[in-house]
């Protein structure tokens, strides 16, 4: 499933959430689209899904969302709150709405994973702890098999044994039933080895988009003696810097050509890599900055 | 159509027990009564014309409110829910309408044996059109206020006014202000009345709701 | 696992080849597919078939159509023939600049290493 967003603006109010973003995905991968809360990501998501007009374009394999039922169909997204769960509706009659609305549902699927997740199908949805809430969430997005599965938050309040239960679901069902799966998360590091793609969103503005693995050859920890290290970074992305003494380490973003590494080992400068975790605290904002 | 099925199938078996279990409290409250003095009303016409209604105007809000999202969560339209939604509640006042109707024949057969006296009542045709624009006018007030927050309040006057309307042909169920002699010169065309003020509810329901976007649910 | 601070296609990449060059993947041998290594993992399966295809650029492994993907019969030799070449410049030469930064001679270095070869190169 492509997808397309051109021009996207979301404003509650006075509150612009998306300001003016486009991008791409090719489809068939799985996403990452991380961000600090509150930078849009599930104003975004929830403008793919077709749950609000957008100002902007947001196109499905070439076809608009809002309204549109045959790019509806092939959507599903599950916010931390989960839409498609009423409070006072039993498990199994969630499921059923599923069943009922969704051509592409899986029921037998979405009972195995209630089963994996231990949710019980008499329990009424608002009675699930925060943890099971979520994993309901992931059934509901997973059974789906829709082409375009967005999942917002799904981890939220999932215990560390559910999480890799939820990861191992994921991407056994993703290599059985290949399509496009969104992830919003700010937990990077847990997840990040799952990932492809990246989007890294900050204050409703797109940051980049990038394959995981090439984001993670991108950063570099340069430290040796601080007039060294400033001289050797002058002109590359500094993304941070810390000093203790003369000593200083700063991170760069961006390949490095070969003349700019004998350079650094000219200096005695020691270069290491960035994690993909630490980039992403980096490229967003600062704490402390505006925000 | 896979809306409209599924409408019926998860709602209507639940609104028809809602309404035999009312009928069995209304006679057992009957019953109850009569231990004391003598039956003068029918206590079912007041649950068809005071608190079915509200009932109805409440499966419209849960209609528009609850199950309009998570049809839209799970890859439906709004338009495809509120065709689905609109023939729904025209099986639902039905439904309520014949089994009001058969609860009236019930209790008549009751009453005659008990010897009590049981007050006039309306016509199906008038339950049927007062549950289909209560139920109607219910969804629209949800529509306006879940789109417009607060700023929902303005459907409120509409609504009573498209409500009030469908009361008229029906004995027990409060009488319209200021025109009471509009109803009586129309007579059986008051129902084109109704029939009127279900399109105007339906209509801005549809207004309203078909850019509504689906906001996160506090929990 | 695999870490998060270089790509790991590179790390399941290098992982394969110190396998090859260990012996415990023989030439020959079928490895795992791209998705039972992914699930195994728990990484992309994208980024384990980017992992593989470059062990195939490189002729360590090589692909049979429809059943998988087996280690070539020369990997082993190549890769030891490159661990070779890199040996002194990976290995020997940050030991030297280490033997100096803490002050050991490097004829005591040099001692140390005949000590070994006399004792039958162990």
């Amino acid at each position: 499933m492509r997808v397309d967003v051109q021009g996207l603006t979301v404003r509650y109010g006075d509150v612009t959430a998306i300001n003016d973003m486009s991008f791409s995905l090719s489809g068939n991968k799985i996403y990452g689209l991380l961000g600090r809360n509150g930078s849009g990501k599930t104003s975004l998501m929830s403008a793919l899904a077709g749950y609000r007009r957008p100002s902007g374009s947001v196109q499905l394999d070439g076809l608009p969302v809002f309204e549109n039922a045959a790019a509806m169909r092939q959507v599903c997204l599950v916010r931390h709150t989960a839409d498609a769960a009423d409070k006072s509706d039993k498990v199994a009659y969630v499921l059923d709405h599923g069943a009922a609305w969704r051509d592409t549902w899986d029921n037998d699927y979405a009972l195995k994973l209630a089963d994996l997740f231990k949710i019980g199908l008499k329990t009424k949805a608002g009675e699930l702890s925060l943890g099971q809430r979520s994993a309901l969430g992931v059934v509901i997005g997973l059974a789906s098999r829709s082409p375009l599965t967005m999942l917002d938050e799904s981890h939220l309040g999932m215990d560390t044994p559910t999480r890799y239960a939820f990861y191992d679901a994921l991407l056994h069902d993703f290599m059985e039933h290949p399509r496009t799966i969104v992830i919003s998360t700010h937990l990077i590091e847990e997840l990040s080895s799952l990932l492809e793609e990246v989007l890294i969103i900050d204050d409703g503005r797109l940051v980049l988009q990038e394959e995981a693995d090439v984001l993670r050859s991108r950063g570099t920890e340069v430290t040796g003696n601080a007039s060294d290290v400033d001289e050797f970074t002058a002109g590359l992305t500094v993304l941070g810097e810390k000093s203790l003494g003369r000593t200083k380490a700063a991170m760069v973003y961006g390949a490095l050509e070969d003349e700019q590494l004998v350079r650094a080992r000219q200096l005695g400068l020691e270069l290491g890599p960035i994690a993909l975790q630490d980039l992403f605290v980096h490229l967003t904002e600062p704490v402390g900055g505006k925000r | 159509m896979k809306i409209f099925r599924h409408l019926n199938a998860s709602l209507l078996i639940f609104c028809a027990m809602v309404a035999a279990g009312a009928f069995v409290f209304v006679l057992v409250v009957t019953f109850a009564v009569s231990a004391f003095r003598g039956i003068e009303i029918s206590g079912w016409n007041v649950v068809t014309s005071q608190i079915a209604r509200w009932f109805l105007f409440w499966m419209g809000i849960y209609v528009i409110h609850n199950m309009l999202p998570i049809a839209v969560a799970h890859g439906r339209t709004r338009r495809e829910f509120l065709a689905g939604a609109s023939a729904f509640t025209v099986v639902l006042a039905l439904l309520m309408a014949v089994l009001g109707w058969l609860g009236f024949a019930a209790e008549g057969g009751i009453y005659s044996l008990m010897d009590w006296n049981a007050d006039e009542h309306g016509s199906p045709v008038a339950y049927f059109l007062m549950f289909l624009v209560w139920c109607t006018t219910g969804m629209f007030c949800a529509a306006a206020f879940d789109r417009f927050g607060a700023g929902g309040i303005f459907s409120v006057p509409i609504g009573v006014v498209l409500v009030a309307v469908t009361t008229v042909d029906i004995p027990g169920s409060g009488n319209l202000p200021f025109i009471p002699n509009l109803p009586v010169l129309l007579g059986a065309g008051w129902h084109a009345v109704s029939v009127a003020a279900f399109l105007v509810a339906l209509a801005c329901t549809w207004a309203i709701a078909r850019d509504m976007p689906v906001r996160l649910r506090t929990t | 696992m695999f870490d998060d601070r270089s790509p790991i296609y590179r790390q399941i990449a290098d992982r394969i080849k110190a396998d090859v060059l260990s012996g415990a993947l023989k030439a020959d041998e079928q490895v795992m597919s791209t998705n039972q290594y992914a699930s195994y993992f728990r990484i992309n399966p994208a980024t384990a078939a980017k992992a593989f295809q470059q062990l195939v650029d490189e002729q360590v492994l090589y692909k049979k159509r429809g059943i998988g993907m087996f280690v070539s019969a020369r990997a082993r030799d190549m890769l030891r023939a490159q661990g070779r070449e890199n040996f002194f410049g990976e290995v020997v030469d940050p030991m030297v600049a280490e033997a100096l930064a803490i002050g050991i001679p490097l004829a005591d270095v040099i001692r140390r290493i005949e000590q070994h070869e006399n004792n039958g190169g162990v």
